[in-house]
């Protein structure tokens, strides 16, 4: 299958350098301390933050920091065939402990030490690139929640597929069977957070999708840096700063 | 649910008994309604499947409504924790929108859904998903899936002749064309929520908090009654029933009036 | 760079699903033309000398390939929408079209339409896909047209006539193929065009004015709908439908739905499928499965004229077993023989263009205008195609190629059109040509993409190359070549040293190509595509770029070359004690012929040491040989004939039987040796992608014309495993000297041919290689022609740690594709000798009538076919004259396999000898032909 034409345009008129549209909207869910609602091209995803607040689960009390729980959950509908899936599969209790523990680098936890901070991910609808997607309404959710944290953390995929680079799969490309890197970086140290990869890839090929993988982040860093500030001036004009 | 001292809990209900909410409302006034009604925000999703009509019911469809409450909408849900409510609210909306077990006087002509009788038939998926929580949410499933419905296009099928009788036949999806669904005679759902001695639409979970009892029902663009439920376990005087569903189907004009402004205004949206 | 408008496409597949997708509308998908103001011309295609643009209408494309690859059509703008249509509609259209987008000597440039912000049309409610993308196509000319502002002519080429009206209203010049054609003022380019419909009926009828023969010949294909239900039902089976090459009236469906092959008889049940068509077969009921066939062979009016030919090598070249001479004997009839079928539609249709020449006929009286004419095919295989051409004259003695356009069922032939001319027809280079073209084989010189690959001439191992140390230095040893006279690619040496304790080693050392051959590079890729040289008598169409084959890769004598070589240490009695495999330097001391070296070995006064290596190797290559006949190999033969060819003039001047020495078996030995212990090697480290060579044993069904022949002559071969056949066919001495070879011969072409495969597609049974009882084989000796060797050497590099496996290797469906090509290409490479050979044969014969012997093989109706051993052909000698059938004279003894005449004065039997008289007739101006006559 052709996913690149010898023009050099995808399957949906993306070059292979390029991202989807990103868009995103902080505060989508009233009642959660906070919540973001962040779209890359059709993946659409919301997150919520409830916390800090008192550990629910004595037991699981942390003294030195605040105990980070993540949930991520897949609507019925958001693939193309509609499949009732049981809640907390491996699938999603994989993606779940993923974004978790990148969350968690992130998160001042020592700042909040026997609380709790819960991070709920819905996705309302699946494109490929989930996972990305799901870290990036969550850093948005975090900052709405006004949670400390290092850094954002950003995430973005690529694959490579027609021997060539791609970035930012969409699900007609990831499910071509190609190699799928997800990366999660830090964008101001741009340390690296997160990195999956499924399927082969020879190092030195591997080295260039990565990089590319990165690229995507900053680019998703900055768009989220961008919102956030519109966002802070907003409230500045509605509090009357 | 939600934690409310004493005095809140008087002021609640005193403020009811004098037509007066928390947050300004009359008793049977609803809140602003998007696809969302005040916080509380609802997805609904209707996906079509060709499937094979029941035995029993050879030249209609099927169609099945479930709910799921996200997380995101309140840490509670967390796990299993939705499922309770989800199966509730399933429940509820089955019996207001899908009638008797023989399909007669529901919301979706059943019929409708046949292609061959007997043999192929749509399945339609209802899906709500819960995304955030405020209070009333079977009033805004309801809303939210006569919405969906009436955005929903079938494709077409065409039946492949010739094929031999004892078979699944082979069909042919029409791209082009689609079948609209007539929602006109979808209902839609009110929650009369009784406070104190008083009944209020559109309750928020604090008011929710309050409720002895709680009667929703669908109500038809005729004003027929096609589905009622009870919730809560307080009893209620028959009289007092009446009387609720008098005003119910009055409430629900306004509701419907406003729900299909609503969604023309976001077809109108979307051709653009 | 990102526009950022993006909506959704909905589209359905198969099932209920609803798909969404993205599609970003881009601004920055430039024109094409150099001149453009606007857009970024780094990568304009379009000429700027040229004042008019054509845009190609789907249709014109997906029909007027041919004439689109002519030179005269250029400056045109593809529009992505249409290459998706043709991409749907027709890949090797598709195909072709990327390769002339991609030629860079045309001006083809394709405009992403689908993807530009201006030029996207959404569809609109009720318009059907079709007519969206003609309106997609017509937007798009229009936006050309816009863009490129009044200077430049933009032309829409249509041949729907609604979408040239709906254009003309729009205010777009729109023509039809035809009159755009017509308007270049070159008629030839006329004969290219396909003709539509409507004109084809219009056609026949001018051809058969008589209104009796305008009747339906072939029933009407069933529509797609009732064909998938068919299959559904199981009451049509899919399949590929391949012709017999030495009848095409009957042909096999290989279907997985019956796990059986279906025999077609006849044309009529053929229904208008060409070889290599995707069909959908009914069967017919089992009564009909044996009489039609008796039924049918006798109704067809033009029977399949047997041609003298090449004796086959396999029997993949041989006509299938088709129980010959039937009828006589009655058991034959009783048995339960394949089903047979009749095709009721084609799913897919494998057309392409073809090779061969105009039937002759008479010049029609006094018309300069068009002509109609059947043309036939070199590949008997394909059916008579009628087409029109206003050129008959010049056409008639040459070899032209045409393409198939449709194929009414009430005309009896398919339709087509002119594509281009070879050559004279009986010219020894256009004759070629066609073997070439008919084999597939690209003769075309090197792209200077791949020749930008060579390294730099002249060549010689770097200090780089002695010092690395995975290259081993092994120029102290005495290395020798030994190969046919005049070879100039010498892809193996050898060496043998004597030890102390009286072991040897022995050294076997390959070219090592891979060197300088990597992969994914324009070369490799290249080399994959040809997959192996190709021999003819008179050229050698190389693999690889000649630098490499004959100078840098080529172990000639006295250069230093680097090699990759496989070392033995054996005892006396060929023992073999270890191995060991390394990259290495060599540098050859002799490069000897057969002769040479057999001379060498036979010359007692000779004992210098270079000999005395041959004799040892000689000597263990003897015993190799005696334990691997005792494992059951077979030794087979073939009559494999040598030309000697003029340097002038490149005719053959003498031709005869290919001489075998003990030199060539010595030689063979090592290689085998070779070959299977490398085979062991990859195989164990890479269980999975090793790429191996096969030989399946052949069926009793394959062997049974072998036992039929040997039993008429009183010979009983035991045929249980090739260990049995070996022992009996050694015991096969008749009253001649010859009469051993030719049982082997005969034996010979029972048998399948070996193939390529990847390990991991089979379970290790199945690895067998039959013919050399060997459990492993593989190909290693001769990667300057081979690929399956360049594959080889990569994987034994790997196998060694010295080299990573090319990324290739873990994609087994890749692997397995190379396989099926190398395969594929391996045996069109075979055929084009054999058709080389028979064309030189009959150049040969032209000037010389020749008297020979020659053995009866094969008993027909009305003669025999005899094979000829001094030229290694076979060919029908006619007892009765073709037409009058038997006419009773002649009877048939299936048993005794005889052929008697009625009076029993005279009686043939199989093998016997006879003498006959060849000499090239032509029956019809310019079809010159080999006969074959008693004398």
């Amino acid at each position: 299958m052709e996913f690149v034409s010898p023009e050099g345009l995808r399957l949906d008129g993306r070059r292979p350098m390029e991202m989807r549209q990103l868009r995103a909207k902080i505060g989508a869910v009233d009642k959660a301390h906070g919540s973001a609602y962040f779209e890359m091209g059709n993946t659409k995803v919301i997150a919520a933050v409830y916390g800090p607040r008192e550990v629910q689960n004595r037991s699981q009390q942390l003294n030195d920091q605040a105990l980070v729980r993540c949930e991520y959950t897949m609507a019925n509908f958001s693939t193309g065939d509609r499949r009732r899936k049981p809640k907390g599969d491996r699938r999603s209790t994989e993606i779940s402990l993923v974004i978790r523990q990148t969350m968690e680098a992130c998160i001042m936890t020592h700042l909040m030490p026997r609380s709790q901070i819960d991070i709920f991910v819905q996705v309302l609808q699946a494109d490929g690139g989930t996972r990305s997607a799901c870290i990036n309404a969550a850093t948005l959710a975090l900052a709405d929640a006004g949670i400390p944290m290092h850094d954002l953390v950003t995430s973005c995929s690529a694959g490579y597929l027609n021997s060539t680079p791609l970035l930012d799969l969409n699900y007609v490309e990831d499910s071509a069977g190609g190699p799928d890197v997800t990366v999660g970086i830090l964008p101001k140290s741009t340390k690296v957070t997160l990195l999956q990869m499924d399927s082969k890839l020879p190092m030195d090929i591997f080295e260039n999708v990565m990089q590319l993988a990165t690229e995507g982040c900053k680019a998703v860093a900055n768009y989220i840096r961008e919102v956030l500030l519109e966002k802070t001036k907003e409230r500045q004009k509605f509090h009357g700063v | 649910m939600v934690g409310l001292s004493i005095g809140e809990k008087h002021f609640i209900e005193g403020g009811v008994a004098q037509d007066i909410r928390t947050d300004g409302r009359r008793r049977l006034v609803y809140r602003p309604i998007q696809v969302r009604m005040g916080g509380t925000e609802v997805i609904a999703s209707v996906k079509a499947e060709l499937g094979r009509p029941s035995s029993l019911q050879p030249d209609k469809g099927k169609v099945f409504i479930n709910v799921d409450c996200s997380p995101t909408a309140d840490p509670i849900f967390e796990g299993r924790g939705g499922e309770e409510l989800s199966t509730e609210l399933s429940g509820a909306l089955q019996i207001c929108l899908l009638g008797g077990k023989s399909g007669a006087g529901a919301a979706i002509d059943l019929s409708s859904l046949s292609i061959v009788g007997g043999k192929i038939c749509w399945d339609l998926y209802i899906d709500g998903l819960v995304v955030s929580a405020d209070g009333n949410l079977l009033d805004a499933l309801g809303a939210a899936i006569k919405a969906a419905l009436s955005n929903t296009g079938i494709p077409k099928v065409n039946v492949a002749a010739g094929a031999s009788s004892d078979e699944q036949p082979e069909v042919d999806i029409s791209d082009e064309e689609f079948l609209q669904f007539d929602t006109s005679a979808v209902p839609v759902i009110i929650t009369l929520t009784e406070v104190g001695r008083h009944y209020i639409v559109d309750a928020t979970p604090e008011e929710e908090s309050h409720m002895n009892s709680a009667i929703s029902m669908s109500v038809n663009r005729k004003g027929n009654i096609c589905g009622l439920t009870k919730r809560g376990s307080a009893g209620l005087d028959p009289s007092v029933i009446l009387d609720m569903i008098s005003v119910g189907i009055h409430v629900s004009e306004q509701l419907m009036n406003k729900l299909d402004s609503e969604i023309a205004a976001a077809e109108a949206c979307e051709e653009e | 760079m990102l526009q950022n408008k993006s909506f959704v496409r909905k589209t359905r597949q198969g099932k209920v699903v609803k798909v969404v997708r993205e599609h970003y509308l881009r601004d920055d998908i430039y024109c094409g033309a150099p001149s453009c103001q606007v857009c970024d011309t780094k990568d304009a295609r379009l000429s700027s000398s040229i004042p008019s643009v054509l845009v190609l209408d789907t249709n014109v494309v997906l029909n007027q390939i041919d004439l689109l690859e002519n030179p005269a059509i250029n400056n045109v703008v593809v529009l992505s929408v249409v290459l998706d249509e043709a991409k749907n509609k027709n890949l090797s259209v598709y195909n072709r079209l990327r390769a002339l987008c991609s030629n860079s000597l045309r001006n083809f440039f394709v405009f992403s339409n689908e993807y530009h912000k201006d030029t996207y049309v959404k569809a609109m409610v009720g318009e059907s896909p079709n007519d969206r993308n003609d309106r997609a196509i017509r937007v798009a000319t229009q936006w050309y047209q816009n863009h490129l502002g009044s200077r430049v002519q933009v032309l829409l080429i249509t041949n729907d006539r609604e979408n040239k009206r709906k254009a003309t209203e729009e205010g777009i010049s729109a023509e039809t193929v035809e009159s755009f054609v017509k308007s270049l003022g070159q008629p030839e380019l006329l004969d290219l065009l396909v003709r539509p419909q409507s004109d084809d009926v219009h056609m026949v009828d001018s051809e058969d004015l008589r209104p009796s023969k305008r009747k339906v010949i072939y029933t009407e294909h069933k529509p797609m709908s009732e064909i998938t239900a068919g299959l559904h039902s199981r009451i049509y089976h899919q399949g590929k439908l391949r012709v017999n090459r030495y009848n095409p009236f009957e042909a096999y469906v290989g279907s997985e739905s019956i796990g059986d092959e279906i025999i077609i008889y006849g044309r009529p049940n053929m229904n208008r499928a060409f070889d290599g068509d995707i069909v959908a077969v009914e069967l017919l009921p089992q009564e009909q499965w044996q009489e039609e066939k008796s039924l049918l062979l006798a109704d067809e009016e033009d029977e399949p004229e047997d041609d003298v030919h090449l004796v086959p090598a396999s029997a993949d070249d041989a006509p299938r077993v088709a129980n010959p001479v039937e009828g006589s004997d009655g058991t034959m009839k009783s048995v339960a023989s394949r089903p047979a079928g009749r095709v009721v539609g084609v799913i897919k249709r494998n057309w392409h263009s073809y090779c061969g020449s105009l039937e002759p006929m008479p010049m029609p009286a006094g018309n300069a205008g068009i002509a109609h004419a059947l043309f036939v095919s070199k590949d008997n295989r394909i059916p008579k195609i009628r087409i029109q051409t206003r050129q008959l004259e010049n056409l008639m003695d040459k070899r032209i190629i045409v393409a198939v356009d449709s194929w009414d069922c009430s005309s009896r032939y398919p339709s087509g059109h002119y594509v281009r001319t070879i050559g004279q027809i009986g010219d020894r280079d256009t004759e070629s040509e066609v073997v070439l073209i008919e084999n597939d084989i690209d003769a075309r010189p090197f792209s200077s993409q791949v020749l930008a690959c060579l390294p730099p001439i002249p060549w010689s191992v770097s200090p780089e190359d002695l010092s690395n140390p995975i290259r081993q230095d092994l120029r102290h040893i005495r290395v020798f070549s030994v190969d046919p006279p005049g070879c100039r690619d010498i892809d193996d040496a050898l060496h043998c040293t004597a030890f102390p304790n009286g072991n040897f080693e022995v050294g076997v050392h390959i070219a090592d190509v891979t060197n300088f051959v990597h992969s994914g590079t324009p070369l490799d890729e290249e080399a994959t595509q040809r997959g192996t040289s190709v021999y003819l008598v008179e050229r050698r169409i190389d693999m690889l770029p000649k630098p490499l084959t004959e100078d840098i890769c080529s172990l000639r004598a006295d250069v230093e070359r680097l090699a990759f070589s496989v070392i033995w240490e054996m005892t006396p009695e060929a023992e073999i004690i270890s191995t060991r495999f390394t990259k290495s330097i060599i540098k050859s001391c002799a490069a000897l012929s057969y002769v040479e070296a057999q001379a060498r070995m036979d010359d007692r006064r000779m004992v210098d040491p270079l000999t005395a290596d041959l004799r040892n190797m000689n000597s263990l290559a003897k015993i190799m040989r005696q334990r691997r006949i005792e494992r059951g190999a077979l030794t087979l033969a073939s009559a494999e004939v040598k030309f000697q060819i003029d340097t002038e003039t490149h005719d053959p001047l003498d031709i005869g039987m290919y001489q075998i020495r003990e030199a060539n078996q010595m030689v063979e030995e090592f290689m085998l040796a070779a070959n299977i212990s490398v085979a062991e090697k990859i195989l164990k480290h890479f269980p999975v992608c090793s790429l191996l060579r096969r030989h399946p044993s052949p069926t009793k069904e394959m062997l049974e014309p072998l036992l039929r022949t040997a039993g008429a002559v009183g010979l009983s071969l035991d045929v249980s495993s090739s260990k049995a056949l070996a022992d009996s066919l050694d015991h096969a001495v008749g009253d001649d000297p010859y009469f051993n070879k030719l049982i082997r011969i005969l034996a010979t072409r029972c048998m399948s041919q070996a193939v390529y495969f990847c390990s991991g597609d089979l379970s290790p049974p199945e690895f067998f290689h039959y013919g050399l009882a060997a459990l492993l084989y593989t190909h290693f000796t001769s990667p300057i022609r081979r690929y399956a060797d360049v594959v080889v050497h990569r994987l034994l590099a790997a196998s060694l740690g010295i080299y990573k496996l090319p990324n290739i290797f873990q994609d087994r469906p890749q692997l397995t594709s190379i396989a099926d090509n190398l395969n594929y290409r391996h045996r069109n490479a075979q055929m084009a000798s054999r058709a080389s050979v028979e064309l030189h044969t009959i150049i040969y014969f032209r000037t010389r009538p020749t008297d020979t012997q020659a053995r009866i093989v094969k008993l027909r109706s009305n003669g025999f076919i005899v094979f000829v051993p001094k030229y290694g052909i076979e060919g029908p000698v006619y007892l009765t004259a073709r037409g009058e059938k038997g006419g009773g004279e002649w009877s048939v003894d299936e048993q005794q396999q005889k052929i008697k005449k009625m009076d029993g004065s005279v009686c043939y039997s199989v093998l016997d000898t006879v003498n006959i008289h060849m000499e090239v007739v032509e029956p019809q101006p310019n079809r010159p032909k080999l006969q074959l006559t008693l004398v």
